[in-house]
């Protein structure tokens, strides 16, 4: 059973060329946490791992400080995608039950690293997670958490969540715990295993002209005067009520096909 | 990891990081333990490190400290309203090896010389505050001989043979070791100071200098009525303005520092050397000002206080330097530290070569020479009386007032002392004192 928190040494926004601010995002914090519980939880040792310089060393001691058992620093030999961070730690952790991942980095992340990590393991994954609950008395495999997701909208989504499973969490999710002082002098002299692989230069793909949509003849707005050109044209008042009101039709799949183009076809959004 | 270590330097500024480095270096096992994220993240100066006293400690220290300007031009400014008197003295000699003053980021320096502690052998523990001294169970809580530091951490005590205070103004250490007798807010002044962003080309031609050479401007004068002092340096791209001001009468004009800042950046003796600069940062903090009349004892046992924390910095007017002297102070406890340890005496007796250390070289020597010297800088009669007094001779020498014949010196300055409302007895008085302190 191996527990497995992914850490990622970001820059901080407001002085990027000065490694003494590189630092772990929020949600690092939040996921070397709850990786540190669920290690607890589950009584295993709990692996950090990064993708990163040398200069990550220093947040792979402070996860040692706080109780992390073995760190590894991923080496790569040119600037790598999403992807190849995350196939690049798959292999290493190939056996991992639990793997705990920031939701998103503060430099620009995309979020994207757990979820291709999670498809690399062929693992189950919960990501964006805002609230958990270990359930008790897991055997080896058997643990169940149970994790609480944000959707769009306020909305939430409430998973039970088995291993092996990819798990990544908001900066609040957990408070992480302050390293004592002697684990702080253990981790400042403590070794770091060092993996260096080979990764191939991609070229990025490019985008060469933004997406435009294409310019459509628009009526001018009805009315007499200013302001009922206006009113037309904003809808205040209700003056387009009628235009977007909800309308409801029964219609056989095929039918109901069609009329949906057409409806997009007219509010503009296809031509 | 042993839960004991044989000293503990708290604090990782100047005088941190050099008592770490001698202890370091003569083979005992030191932790070095700092509040902020990276040595020097929390310090802020005016801008000129003398840095003599590392010659010894980090041969040809200038090759590889990171400086900003090697200072070759030195400005000392009487400033009023609406005059400015100045003494300006350049050589090209501070230029090159082995210089003499340099502006600085303390960021930058002190990260720096932290790193000499940590390759010296200390072990540089950051964000780890110290909050309290541990004390030999044998003595009663105040009295027995400090045996080590607690932090904030969880399990954070750790035990030495010996701790080296070097906190910084306000010392924690120092107080709960009961080496201050009394503080008073009076003893203390408050230095605020803005970073202003400019081109390297703008700063070279307002400036009048090239390269890596750099300028000071020590101000008496342009801090309204608020006593104090004033300050411009040049670093690569950016300059630094800043006010040293009385506490004291600070709150009594109920003013906020900023705007005292505001005061100066506006004056037209300054302005134009800044005019577009965009503020990039702005910093304040304690400067014990009051030197050898504030100092604490230095020594209790099991502990030795350095730097700022015990007062050491002097702030004399056309001189604000610390430090050099927070530098030097650590050499010497550190070099206590290590010879207490081997004699297996740390108690104070044991500690007492640290005194001497500083009473045989500039440290303590400077200070008692220039005891009096803050002060009469500080006074009102310096800051609000002499400065015109002094711009309005000038002023009335330089003025051609033709058809009127030129008036003697003597004449224009006993009218002017009268004009400024300067008691002649007052005047001989300060002069003597200055004499005595500067001379
Ligand atoms: C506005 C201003 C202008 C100045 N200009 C100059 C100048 O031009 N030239 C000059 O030489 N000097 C100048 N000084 C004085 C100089 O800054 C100080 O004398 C010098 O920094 C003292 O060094 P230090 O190592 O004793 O203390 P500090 O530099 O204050 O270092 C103390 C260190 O201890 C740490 N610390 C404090 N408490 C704790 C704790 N409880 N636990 C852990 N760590 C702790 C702090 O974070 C800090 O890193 C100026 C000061 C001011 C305020």
């Amino acid at each position: 059973m191996t527990v497995v928190v992914c850490l990622k040494w970001v820059h901080d926004a407001a002085q990027p060329d000065d490694v003494r601010f590189g630092a772990m995002s929020p949600a690092d914090h939040s996921a070397l946490e709850l990786a540190l519980q669920c290690g607890e939880w589950a009584h295993a040792d709990v692996t950090a791992i990064t993708v990163g310089p040398a200069q990550a060393d220093h947040i792979l001691r402070d996860a040692l400080a706080c109780g992390v058992r073995r760190a590894v620093r991923i080496e790569t030999s040119h600037a790598v995608s999403g992807a190849d961070v995350a196939a690049a730690i798959a292999a290493v952790v190939a056996d991992a039950h639990w793997v705990w991942c920031g939701d998103y980095s503060i430099d620009n992340g995309s979020g994207s690293v757990p979820a291709f990590l999670a498809a690399a393991l062929a693992a189950r994954q919960a990501l964006g997670v805002i609230h958990l609950s270990f359930g008790d008395a897991p055997t080896i495999d058997a643990g169940v958490i149970e994790a609480t997701r944000r959707l769009d909208g306020g909305r939430r989504e409430v998973l039970e969540v088995r291993a092996p499973a990819v798990v990544s969490v908001e900066g609040a999710t957990a408070h992480l715990r302050r390293a004592g002082l002697t684990a702080l002098r253990t981790a400042a002299a403590a070794a770091i295993e060092v993996i260096r692989i080979a990764t191939p230069t991609r070229v990025d793909d490019c985008v060469v002209q933004q997406y435009r949509p294409r310019a459509r003849e628009l009526a001018g707005p009805d009315g007499v005067s200013a302001l009922a050109r206006v009113l037309s044209l904003t809808g205040a008042g209700g003056a387009r009520g009628a235009a977007s009101a909800r309308r409801t039709v029964v219609l056989d799949p095929l039918d109901a096909a069609g009329r949906i183009l057409t409806e997009l076809r007219e509010w503009g959004y296809r031509t | 990891m042993s839960d004991s270590v044989d000293v503990i330097v708290v604090g990782a500024g100047p005088a941190g990081s050099c008592a770490a480095i001698v202890a370091a270096r003569a083979g005992l096992s030191v932790v070095l333990l700092e509040r902020g994220p990276f040595a020097g993240s929390k310090n802020m100066y005016g801008g000129v490190i003398y840095a003599r006293m590392l010659d010894e400690l980090i041969p040809k220290w200038w090759e590889q400290a990171p400086i900003q300007r090697w200072v070759t031009r030195r400005s000392t400014m009487l400033l009023t309203d609406t005059q400015a008197l100045t003494v300006d003295f350049r050589t090209d000699a501070w230029g090159e090896a082995p210089y003499n003053g340099a502006t600085a980021y303390r960021p930058d320096f002190d990260n720096w010389l932290a790193g000499h502690a940590e390759a010296a052998g200390a072990q540089l523990l950051t964000s780890t505050t110290v909050t309290g001294l541990l004390r030999d169970s044998a003595g009663s809580n105040r009295t027995g001989a400090i045996v080590g530091v607690r932090t904030d951490r969880p399990a954070g005590d750790l035990r030495a043979r010996g701790v080296i205070a070097c906190d910084g103004v306000n010392s924690l250490l120092a107080k709960e070791a009961g080496l201050y007798e009394h503080t008073d807010a009076k003893h203390f002044t408050l230095g605020v100071k803005e970073t202003l962003a400019l081109p390297k080309e703008v700063i070279d031609e307002r400036f009048g200098v090239r390269d890596r050479e750099g300028v000071d401007i020590e101000i008496i004068g342009g801090t309204g009525m608020i006593n104090g002092g004033g300050f411009v340096y040049t670093n690569l791209d950016t300059v630094a303005v800043g006010v040293v001001l009385k506490l004291s009468k600070l709150a009594a004009q109920s003013l906020r520092p900023e705007q005292v800042i505001a005061g100066l950046k506006a004056n037209h003796a300054i302005a134009p050397l800044i005019e577009g600069g965009e503020v990039k940062e702005y910093s304040a903090h304690l400067i014990p000002e009051a030197g050898l009349e504030m100092m604490p004892k230095m020594t209790a046992n099991g502990m030795l206080v350095a730097g700022d924390a015990a007062a050491l910095c002097l702030a004399a007017g056309i001189w604000l330097e610390g430090v050099n002297f927070a530098i030097a102070s650590g050499m010497y406890a550190g070099e206590t530290a290590v010879d207490a340890i081997r004699a297996g005496d740390v108690s104070a007796r044991g500690l007492a070569g640290y005194q001497k250390r500083m009473r045989t070289t500039f440290v303590l020597k400077d200070h008692r020479k220039l005891r009096r010297a803050p002060a009469l800088v500080l006074s009102d009669r310096v800051q609000h009386l002499y400065p015109a007094m002094v711009a309005n001779v000038a002023e009335r020498m330089f003025r051609v007032d033709n058809p009127q014949p030129k008036p003697g010196l003597r004449r224009i300055f006993a009218q002017e002392r009268k004009r400024a409302g300067v008691r002649r007895r007052d005047l001989i008085r300060d002069a003597w004192t200055g004499f005595r302190s500067y001379g």
